[in-house]
C-alpha cells in the first residue's frame, strides 16, 4: 500500500479524485520496466544498493517522480530482506564494547585520536585483516548489519502494466484507510464474483447492509464501532476489501475520506476508472470444499446437486444474505446453506434473529463446534425453533451425514404442500 | 417464563439482546444495530451496563465476561513508599479507575504489582514499546513468580497475566478483549491517540489503571484519557520527590558554536530551505504546515533541493562536528560514570557509536543484542549507551546517572523523559544532564520555550 505522502487526489466541490496513471502509457510502462529489472536483479545485494540503483531510475527518467516513487514503494513491498541476526558481528560487538568501556572507565586520553589507536592496537586479530586495520576498516564492520546492509532474499516479480494497475489500486486503498464505511452499488454481479466478494468482507471482520432497489443492491459496508464512532478504525479493512470490489462487472463506490480532522471528501469511483484486478479471479475455479462437498454428496445421493452460492437471499426486513453454497434437487427444490465460523458470532446471532419468525426455509445454517462452544452461541441455537429444523453442526467442513436428514426433510415438506395444494 | 437480558462481547463490542422496553435508553452508549438486529454498546461500557442493570435489579446472563478471579500471589516482600500507598488508596476510592501521575523512576510500576495483587483479576498490561514490554515481563515474572504472556513484536501468547503494545492491542482486543478483568496503561497519554484508544474501547476490562509522568498532551485529549480509564486520582511532581526518592539532579545546558564551515553549510541550507517556503506561501507554524511543505517539495526540482536543505540545516544543527567533540569532553570528564547519550535521530546515533566506538540502541537493534546492552549497562560492563528514542519512555535503568542530549525533538515531554531515565535513587547519586544546544540555530530557540516547564524550575 502506499503512505499518505505517496497518495495523488485533487479536490474540488468537496470531492476527492485519485490521480491514476495510464496503464497503457508507454513511457511510463518503460520505467516500470526498469524498475522491475532493477528489482530482479536485487538478490543477494544489500538494501542500500537496491535503493541506490533504483533511486538512479526515480531521479534521472522523466516524469512524476512522486509517481516513481509510489512505484518503487509497491516493489519494495514485495522484496524479502534477509534479517536474521548477523551472531558474528554481535559477538565482535560484545568483545569491542567490553574493551572500550574499560578502557574509558579506567583512562584519560589526550584526544579522541589516541583512544581509537589504543583500540586498534587491542582488536586488530579481531578485525581479521591481513594488513594493518585503520579506523575506516572498524568503522565499516561496527555495525555492518544495519538494515541497509541487509542483502534482498527473493523479489516477488510482476508485468509493468500489472504493476501501474497496482499502483491505480494503492491510490484508492491509500484514500480508504482514511475512511470510516463506504457504499458499493453492483448490477449484473449475480455471479461468483459475489462470493469472492463476500469472503473478502467477512474475512476482513466488516459488517454489511445490503438493500435491494428494483434490479441494483445497495451494500453498506463498515465495522462495528462504527455504531458509536466515526472512526476509521476500519479503514485498513475497507482498503483490503477493495480488491475484491473489482472483480465485480458492474459497480460504483461511494466513501468519505478524511485525513486527520479536516474536511471531509466524498470518494466515488466505478468500474470506468479501468484499474484491473490486483487479485486472483476464482470464477472458473471450485474452491476445494466445494469439491470435496460434491465428491461426498454425489457418494450418498444422486438427488441433489452442489455449487458455490452465487446469488443473494432475500430475507425478512428487506434484508439479504448471500450463502456459501445452493444445492438443487432433481425435482426442482433449491436451498442454500450458510457457514458460521468462529469469528462470525455477530453474524450468527443476527441472521437468527432474523429467521425467527420465519416457517419459508430459504436458507439452512451451518454452525461451526467452535462457536457452539461458547454458551452464549449454544443457548441461542438452543432457544431458536428455525435452527432446530433448519441447522446443523460441523466440525472443520459439513458433512453430508448432518445435512442429508435436513435436505431429505424440505423435499418432503415441499412436495407434501404441493400437493395439499 | 420471561427470557432473560443476555449480553455478550462481539468484536469489540457488547451485543446486548431481549432488553426491555423502558431499558433500552437508559444504557449508556447503548444502541439498535440494524446490521444484526441486536442492541449494540462499546465494549468498555460493561461496567457501567452491568452497573445500571443491577441498580435497576434486572436480571441478566452475562456470557461477555471470559474471566474469573484468580489468586495472584505477590511473592516479594518490598514495602511501598507513603506515596505509594496513597496512590493505591486513591486508586481503590476512585472506584477502581482512574490515572496516577508520578515522575519516572518513581516506582510506578511497583504501584501497578501491588493493585494486580489487590484486584485478583486476569491482567493486561499495554505498554508503547517492545523494550517496555520485556521489561514488564520481567517484573511480573519475578514478583508473581508464574508465566507471563506476551502479545506483540512476533509474540501471540495470552496468559492471566499478559503485557501488549498498544498497537498490537488495537489489533487484536476485538478478539481477547473480554477475557481480562483489569487493564492497565502504562506511559498512559499515549493511549487518546485516533487509533490507540481502540485498546481501551474494545476491552471490557472493568478495573482500569493509567500510569504516566505526564499525563497533558498537545492536543488537549486528556479528557479522552479520562474517560476511557477513569479521572485523575494521584499527583505527585518531580521536585517533590527529587533527592528524597528520586536522585537530586541538575540540568546543564550547553550552547555550542558551529565551526565556521559548518556555519556557512548551515546558514545556506536554512537560506535555501527559508526562500522556498516564502516563495510557496507555506506557514510551517500551522497544524498543515509540514505536510504542505513535503507535498510541495515532491513536485519539483527545485521542491527536492528545498527538502534536502532542510534535512542538511537540521543535520548540521543536530550533530555538529563541535558538539560530537563536547560528547567526547563529557565523556572524559565523567569517567567512573554511568551515562545515557540521547539524540534525535538513528543516523546521529549510529554516527556517535561508530566514531567512538560504543553500542548503539536503537529500533533497529535486534532483541537479543538490545537486552544484551540494556544488562551490560546495568551491571556496569558498558558504561556508556548512546540511543535515539527507543530509551525516552519507561525503560529502566537505575544505574544512569548522566545523560547527554545531542538532539532531540524538542518537546517538553521528551526532555521530562529522558530526564527521568536518570533520576533512579541511589546512594548518594547525583544525577547531571547536559543539553547540547547549536548556538543561533533553530534548536537555541526551542530550548528556551521548553524550560518554562516545571521540571526545570528550582524547588
Amino acid at each position: 500500500m502506499l503512505t499518505k505522502d505517496l497518495l495523488r487526489y485533487k479536490t474540488q466541490n468537496g470531492q476527492i479524485y485519485p490521480q491514476f496513471v495510464k496503464p497503457i502509457d508507454t513511457k511510463l510502462l518503460a520505467i516500470a520496466e526498469q524498475l522491475i529489472a532493477v528489482f530482479e536483479e536485487s538478490p543477494d545485494k544489500p538494501r542500500a544498493t537496491l535503493l541506490e540503483t533504483s533511486k538512479h531510475i526515480v531521479d534521472s527518467t522523466p516524469g512524476a517522480p512522486i509517481v516513481k516513487r509510489g512505484l518503487e514503494k509497491l516493489l519494495l513491498d514485495r522484496t524479502e530482506f534477509d534479517t536474521t541476526p548477523n551472531e558474528e558481528l554481535i559477538a565482535f560487538r560484545e568483545k569491542l564494547f567490553t574493551e572500550t568501556s574499560r578502557l574509558l572507565s579506567q583512562e584519560q586520553f589526550e584526544n579522541h585520536a589516541d583512544y581509537q589507536r589504543k583500540v586498534l592496537g587491542t582488536m586488530a586479530e579481531e578485525l581479521l585483516s591481513e594488513v594493518a586495520p585503520t579506523e575506516e576498516d572498524l568503522a565499516a564492520k561496527l555495525y555492518a548489519d544495519l538494515p541497509s546492509c541487509q542483502p534482498v532474499l527473493a523479489f516477488k516479480t510482476l508485468s509493468a502494466e500489472h504493476l501501474l494497475h497496482r499502483y491505480n489500486t494503492a491510490q484508492v486503498q491509500g484514500l480508504l484507510l482514511h475512511s470510516d464505511t463506504l457504499t458499493l452499488k453492483l448490477t449484473d454481479s449475480m455471479t461468483a464474483e459475489l462470493r469472492q466478494l463476500f469472503k473478502y468482507l467477512r474475512f476482513n471482520q466488516l459488517l454489511s447492509t445490503i438493500r435491494k432497489e428494483e434490479e441494483l443492491y445497495q451494500i453498506s459496508v463498515d465495522g462495528p464501532l462504527n455504531l458509536f464512532y466515526k472512526t476509521k478504525r476500519y479503514g485498513i479493512n475497507l482498503a483490503n476489501f477493495f480488491v475484491a470490489v473489482l472483480h465485480q462487472p458492474r459497480w460504483e463506490l461511494a466513501a468519505e475520506i478524511q485525513f486527520r480532522n479536516k474536511q471531509r471528501y466524498r470518494l466515488s469511483l466505478d468500474e470506468s476508472c479501468g484499474i484491473k484486478p490486483i487479485s486472483q479471479q476464482f470464477l472458473a475455479y471450485i474452491p476445494e470444499d466445494i469439491q470435496l462437498f460434491q465428491t461426498m454428496l454425489r457418494n450418498k445421493t444422486d438427488d441433489w446437486q452442489i455449487r458455490p452460492g452465487s446469488q443473494f437471499i432475500p430475507l425478512p426486513g428487506d434484508l439479504y444474505c448471500f450463502p456459501d453454497y445452493q444445492l438443487v434437487h432433481k425435482n426442482g427444490v433449491e436451498t442454500a446453506i450458510e457457514l458460521f465460523h468462529p469469528w462470525h458470532q455477530g453474524h450468527l446471532i443476527a441472521r437468527l434473529n432474523t429467521l425467527a419468525e420465519q416457517t419459508d426455509v430459504s436458507l439452512i445454517l451451518g454452525v461451526s463446534k467452535e462457536l457452539e462452544k461458547k454458551p452464549f452461541i449454544a443457548e441461542a441455537l438452543a432457544a431458536s425453533t428455525y435452527f432446530s429444523q433448519f441447522g446443523f453442526i460441523f466440525r472443520d467442513v459439513p458433512t453430508i451425514r448432518t445435512l442429508l436428514p435436513i435436505l431429505n426433510a424440505l423435499v418432503w415438506s415441499t412436495t407434501h404442500i404441493a400437493e395439499k395444494m | 417464563m420471561e427470557t432473560p437480558l443476555k449480553i455478550n462481547f462481539d468484536k469489540g463490542t457488547l451485543i446486548l439482546q431481549n432488553v426491555p422496553e423502558p431499558l433500552q435508553t437508559q444504557l449508556p452508549d447503548t444502541r439498535w444495530d440494524e446490521r444484526t438486529l441486536t442492541f449494540r454498546a462499546p465494549a468498555y461500557r460493561y461496567r457501567h451496563i452491568i452497573s445500571r442493570l443491577r441498580a435497576h435489579d434486572i436480571k441478566y446472563q452475562d456470557t461477555a465476561r471470559q474471566f474469573s478471579v484468580e489468586p495472584f500471589t505477590h511473592q516479594q516482600t518490598m514495602s511501598p513508599y507513603p506515596y505509594q500507598t496513597e496512590a493505591i488508596d486513591a486508586w481503590h476510592a476512585n472506584g477502581k479507575r482512574g490515572v496516577v501521575t508520578l515522575p519516572t523512576g518513581a516506582g510506578k510500576t511497583f504501584i501497578a504489582i501491588l493493585l494486580i495483587a489487590d484486584t485478583q483479576r486476569p491482567t493486561l498490561v499495554h505498554v508503547p514499546t517492545i523494550d517496555l514490554m520485556h521489561q514488564w515481563y520481567t517484573v511480573l515474572k519475578e514478583h508473581f513468580g508464574q508465566d507471563v504472556g506476551l502479545y506483540g513484536g512476533g509474540y501471540h501468547e495470552l496468559r492471566d497475566l499478559t503485557v501488549t503494545t498498544y498497537q498490537s492491542a488495537v489489533m487484536h482486543a476485538p478478539y481477547y478483549g473480554n477475557r481480562f478483568g483489569f487493564a492497565i496503561f502504562d506511559e498512559c497519554h499515549h493511549l487518546p491517540s485516533d487509533q490507540y484508544q481502540y485498546a481501551a474501547i474494545s476491552s471490557i476490562a472493568p478495573f482500569r489503571l493509567g500510569l504516566t509522568a505526564t499525563p497533558e498532551r498537545v492536543d488537549g485529549k486528556e479528557s479522552r484519557l479520562y474517560a476511557l480509564v477513569g479521572e485523575p486520582c494521584y499527583e505527585v511532581k518531580v521536585q517533590e520527590l527529587s533527592g528524597k526518592t528520586l536522585s537530586a539532579y541538575r540540568v546543564v545546558t550547553i550552547a555550542v558554536e558551529m565551526k565556521d564551515t559548518e556555519r556557512v553549510r548551515y546558514e545556506e541550507a536554512r537560506r535555501t530551505y527559508l526562500n522556498f517556503l516564502k516563495q510557496e506561501r507555506i506557514n510551517m507554524g500551522t497544524p498543515r504546515g509540514w505536510h504542505f511543505f513535503l507535498w510541495k517539495a515532491s513536485l519539483t526540482d527545485e521542491g527536492r533541493a528545498a527538502f534536502k536543505a532542510y534535512l542538511a540545516q537540521k543535520q548540521l544543527s543536530f550533530a555538529s562536528t563541535t558538539k560530537q567533540e563536547w560528547v567526547w569532553k563529557l565523556i572524559q570528564r565523567h569517567t567512573g560514570d554511568r551515562i545515557l547519550i540521547f539524540t534525535q535521530d538513528n543516523d546521529t546515533a549510529y554516527q556517535l557509536g561508530t566514531r567512538f566506538l560504543l553500542p548503539v540502541l536503537t529500533h533497529q537493534t535486534k532483541l537479543k543484542e538490545r537486552n544484551d546492552f540494556l544488562n551490560k549497562f546495568r551491571e556496569g560492563t558498558y558504561s556508556i549507551l548512546v540511543t535515539s528514542k527507543v530509551l525516552n519512555e519507561g525503560v529502566d535503568v537505575p544505574e544512569a546517572n548522566v545523560g547527554i542530549i545531542v538532539s532531540g525533538s524538542g518537546s517538553v515531554r521528551e526532555h521530562v523523559q529522558r530526564l527521568g531515565r536518570i533520576l533512579r535513587k541511589r546512594e548518594g547519586k547525583q544525577a547531571v544532564l547536559y543539553e547540547l544546544i547549536s548556538k543561533q540555530t533553530g534548536e537555541h530557540f526551542v530550548n528556551k520555550r521548553r524550560r518554562q516547564h516545571h521540571a526545570y524550575e528550582k524547588k
